[in-house]
């Protein structure tokens, strides 16, 4: 008995039990959400074979009739116990839009792309960004500052999607310095996936201008947040105890001020780093980028129920997951903190 | 030294021959889904160019129509014939066609593309009960239930034949079960069905020029490559069309950028103007619809065939035209329900001569509501004979860039005019569910088809969002009406036999009175014909275009595109 109780004591383990009750949760909330979108994959369905090919609405009803094996008449609270059933099974159902297709699959397709060029964006973003934080405000008041101030602010306040259609027109139209089918897409035609220059080398190609929008509208926000956090810590008494102290500069700005002026930021990092497996629908769109996104966007269009679904879980996961490695990563950074000292 | 640099010179020299004579492209654009969402099968959703102009140049129809003229360019049929006493409609296909791998195109391929689009539940089928061979090149379809001879040619000769080779175990199957007396109603056709969507062959196999590189297909692009066993190859001038997948806005760049040769996307006028002025052709070939104001006519006083008629006066349809989609779309001028420019192939000039134009004229339109003891309130609103002020919304898709121009537009109009509108978008997906299951008081839906024969047209504006369709009760609009013209009028039994039947005089006459009644009752108001604004670059990649008033610009771009048969027979031309 008394293990029982040391492992509910234990503080990873009491996180993972809410950790698992906070995705039920979520995914009992989601699934009723979106069932209250107005119209249904049949009504869409029949609706594109109406217009699409002729058919009268009698034709349509039973040609959608014969084809959907979900029964969207059958009770709601039966349909969310199936969908649970398989859940917990790890079958995240089949695509209603495209017969056959697992959502898993579906996912599995498109996840790598976002991960990689959402998670490129970050790192690069949050790197560019706590460095230009901490020079401007080392040198607040000064030219640099206000330059950089300025565009940061500037470039947090255009949408990501603006931005993106910006720089497609600039750099394929205006300048022509990119072919705009080159911005498109993950890969180029005819590309063989595989551990090769050529192929890697192409996939950066084509990322580059999705990895650059979500850069362009991101960094503004750390470099602004990393400016207001340094301001902070170069105020903290023990920064004039250090430099009193007589310490080289470079150790006080990296081991004293930078260390502590990050510790905001890091929940900021870790709640986006779970947030990116969404991708950004409107992004993907325009430069036609295979992401989770993407699919996102085309699922809504289409009540394609699982696939939305399907996307929606996978982000409350990695939401979670990042907020709990937070926690306990924030502990190891600071010191003052215990992961679970409060509990 | 001087071979070292001589050598290099006949390098670049050859390279740049080599890049003279590289692949000769056309460059277009439609929406596609890529794998695993998008497939090969073409009777299906989501088939990768599924029903799109480039369907056309990889699995062939038997023939396409020039609608200037009113007469069909023959494909993979040479000739057919509608035999009205025997019932039949017997087609001839060409001999020697070769389908991309290899198999040779017989009648065998006609029965199993329409038996499969009987499960399908293909419209043809409500005028056909069966197709069979009479020999290898000939195949006869028995007509069930007359109808006009465009009619049954659209459906039938317009289809495009898929090949037996990859259909032809499901075609068996379906053949098989009707034999045994089972109908699509069946369990062992439903479940075949179930089984039928999930097929997906490994390409597309067609008789057309061109066939897909499986290979080059990405979420942003595909290529179609030229195949050489094509029955017409002469005339086949360019060794590949790339595709490029897209929406209106992501394919915008592509166009300024003169990396698409022709788009037929609905570029918003400011678009069009930045084409222009980039040094584009826009191309405007007629849409045969529009859109319309629908009304409820649940809600008082819609339901006064008086009120529709004020509105229609109330609103400068020129203007509202213009706003929208500036020179690509045109007032109706007839308002006999199809597009003006069937009408003189349609309709006599007594009959035109009835047709009222609802030219702006708010004095008019006061007079109307004033008639019927309407009167305004102290802001100006109108308020009805029962008190009720005039103020409703108006609901309109609204990713749909020009309709929802039209719709705004109106609404100030009406507004300004005194029937207060407010606009409210609803997105295109659900919009025309909301519109048959009666959820709107105003909404903006289409008028008109993309149909060489007006009953389609009629259809659409009194049928499909209307009771009668089986989604809701739509509009409610009554299909028994009484007319100044004519008296009381079954304006459904008309719709009905204007497109069915073998007597073409008939069909004319139900015709001539659906324009007269549509045209007095306005169950629907349209506001404006569409034109296309289709950008061409001429000269960077493609030459050859036909002058704006070549009579191959009146086909319409989603049904029988010019595009398509330009590419066909050779007329567009690869810049050398």
């Amino acid at each position: 008995m008394g293990w029982l109780v040391k492992l509910f004591r234990n503080y990873v383990f009491r996180r993972a039990i809410r950790a698992f009750i906070t995705i039920l949760i979520v995914v009992t909330i989601t699934f009723f959400i979106v069932r209250l979108m107005p119209g249904n994959p049949i009504e869409i369905y029949i609706g594109q074979l109406m217009s699409q090919y002729g058919m009268t609405f009698q034709e349509a009803k039973n040609a959608a009739a014969a084809l959907f094996s979900l029964d969207l008449d059958a009770p709601l609270f039966s349909q969310y116990l199936d969908y649970m059933k398989n859940l917990f099974r790890g079958d995240l159902g089949r695509s209603f839009v495209s017969q056959g297709v697992e959502v898993v699959d579906l996912i599995a397709s498109y996840l790598p792309w976002t991960l990689f060029s959402v998670g490129i964006s970050i790192l690069l973003s949050f790197s560019i960004g706590i460095a230009l934080g901490i020079v401007i405000a080392y040198k607040r008041g000064g030219l640099l500052d206000q330059i950089i101030s300025g565009i940061s602010t500037v470039l947090t306040s255009i949408p990501n999607y603006l931005l993106g259609i910006i720089l497609l027109i600039l750099l394929g139209v205006q300048l022509q310095l990119i072919p705009v089918s080159m911005m498109r897409g993950t890969v180029s035609p005819g590309m063989k996936p595989g551990f090769t220059w050529k192929f890697i080398s192409d996939v950066f190609k084509h990322a580059a201008l999705p990895i650059l929008t979500y850069v362009l509208s991101t960094v503004g926000g750390w470099i602004l947040s990393m400016r207001g956090s340094t301001l902070n810590t170069l105020g903290e008494d023990f920064v004039t105890v250090a430099k009193a102290r007589g310490l080289p500069e470079r150790r006080i700005t990296f081991t004293y001020v930078g260390r502590n002026a990050i510790l905001p930021l890091f929940t900021s990092l870790t709640m986006q780093i779970g947030f990116m497996m969404g991708g950004s629908a409107l992004v993907e769109f325009i430069f036609v980028y295979k992401g989770v996104g993407w699919a996102l966007w085309s699922s809504i269009g289409q009540r394609d129920y699982p696939v939305m679904q399907g996307v929606f879980l996978i982000i409350t996961i990695a939401v979670i997951v990042a907020n709990f490695m937070a926690d306990l990563l924030y502990g190891k950074l600071d010191p003052r903190i215990k992961a679970g000292g409060s509990e | 030294m001087r071979k070292v640099v001589f050598l290099v010179l006949a390098v670049l020299i050859v390279m740049g021959t080599a890049s003279m004579i590289l692949a000769s492209e056309f460059h277009g654009a439609w929406p596609y889904l890529p794998p695993p969402n998008g497939h090969f099968n073409t009777f299906v959703t989501n088939a990768i160019l599924g029903a799109s102009m480039y369907h056309d140049l990889i699995e062939e129809p038997m023939a396409i129509y020039y609608w200037a003229t009113g007469t069909w360019e023959p494909l993979l049929a040479e000739s057919w014939k509608l035999d009205k006493e025997k019932s039949e409609f017997v087609v001839n296909l060409r001999e020697g066609v070769k389908f991309n791998d290899g198999s040779e195109l017989t009648a065998q391929d006609v029965i199993d593309t329409f038996y499969i689009g009987y499960l399908m539940h293909w419209a043809v089928w409500r005028f056909i009960d069966k197709v069979e061979a009479v020999d290898k090149y000939t195949v006869k379809f028995h007509i069930a239930k007359p109808a006009p001879k465009i009619v049954l040619e659209r459906y039938i000769v317009r289809e495009r034949v898929r090949a037996h080779s990859v259909y032809g175990e499901f075609a068996k199957k379906i053949i098989d079960l009707l034999a045994e007396g089972k109908t699509r109603d069946s369990k062992e056709m439903k479940d075949l069905r179930v089984e039928f969507e999930k097929f997906r062959p490994k390409t597309i196999v067609g008789a057309g020029p061109y066939m897909i590189d499986p290979n080059s297909i990405t979420e942003a692009q595909l290529t179609l490559v030229k195949f050489p066993g094509y029955w017409d190859i002469k005339n086949i001038k360019f060794d590949k069309v790339v595709v490029y997948n897209g929406e209106t806005p992501v394919v915008t760049p592509l166009v300024m950028s003169k990396e698409v040769d022709y788009a037929t996307h609905g570029f918003p006028p400011a678009t069009e103007m930045q084409f222009k002025r980039l040094g584009a052709r826009i191309l405007r070939p007629p849409i045969y619809s529009g859109p319309a104001i629908y009304f409820n006519d649940d809600i008082y006083p819609f339901n006064l065939k008086e009120v529709r008629q004020a509105i229609a006066y109330a609103i400068n349809k020129d203007e509202n035209a213009y706003v929208s989609l500036g020179q690509s779309a045109k007032r109706c001028v007839y308002m006999a329900g199809f597009s003006d420019n069937l009408v003189p192939l349609w309709l006599s000039d007594e009959t035109k001569s009835k047709l009222n134009s609802y030219k702006y004229d708010p004095k008019k339109a006061e007079e109307i509501l004033k008639s019927l003891g309407f009167h305004r309130d102290k802001d100006g609103v109108w308020v009805t004979d029962k008190g009720q002020r005039m103020e409703y919304e108006l609901s309109v898709p609204a990713e749909y860039a020009d309709w929802t121009a039209a719709a705004q537009n109106a609404a100030d109009q009406l507004t300004k005019f005194g029937i207060k509108v407010s606009v409210r978008g609803v997105t295109y997906s659900q919009h025309p569910t909301e519109v048959r299951q009666g959820r709107f008081q105003m909404a903006i839906r289409d008028w008109g088809a993309g149909h060489p024969h007006p009953h389609f047209a009629f259809y659409t504006d009194l049928v499909s969002y209307n009771y009668l369709s089986g989604f809701g009760p739509g509009q409610n609009f009554p299909l028994t009406q009484k007319t100044k013209a004519f008296g009381m009028v079954d304006l459904n039994d008309l719709v009905t036999r204007s497109g069915e039947g073998w007597n073409e005089e008939e069909q004319k006459a139900a015709i001539e009175k659906l324009a007269v009644a549509f045209n007095e009752l306005l169950p629907i108001i349209p506001l404006w014909e569409r034109y296309g604004n289709n950008p061409a670059w001429d000269g960077v990649r493609v030459t050859n275009w036909p002058a704006d008033d070549d009579s191959l610009y009146k086909n319409s771009p989603y049904a029988d595109n010019f595009v398509t048969l330009m590419l066909l027979k050779g007329i567009l031309e690869p810049v050398k």
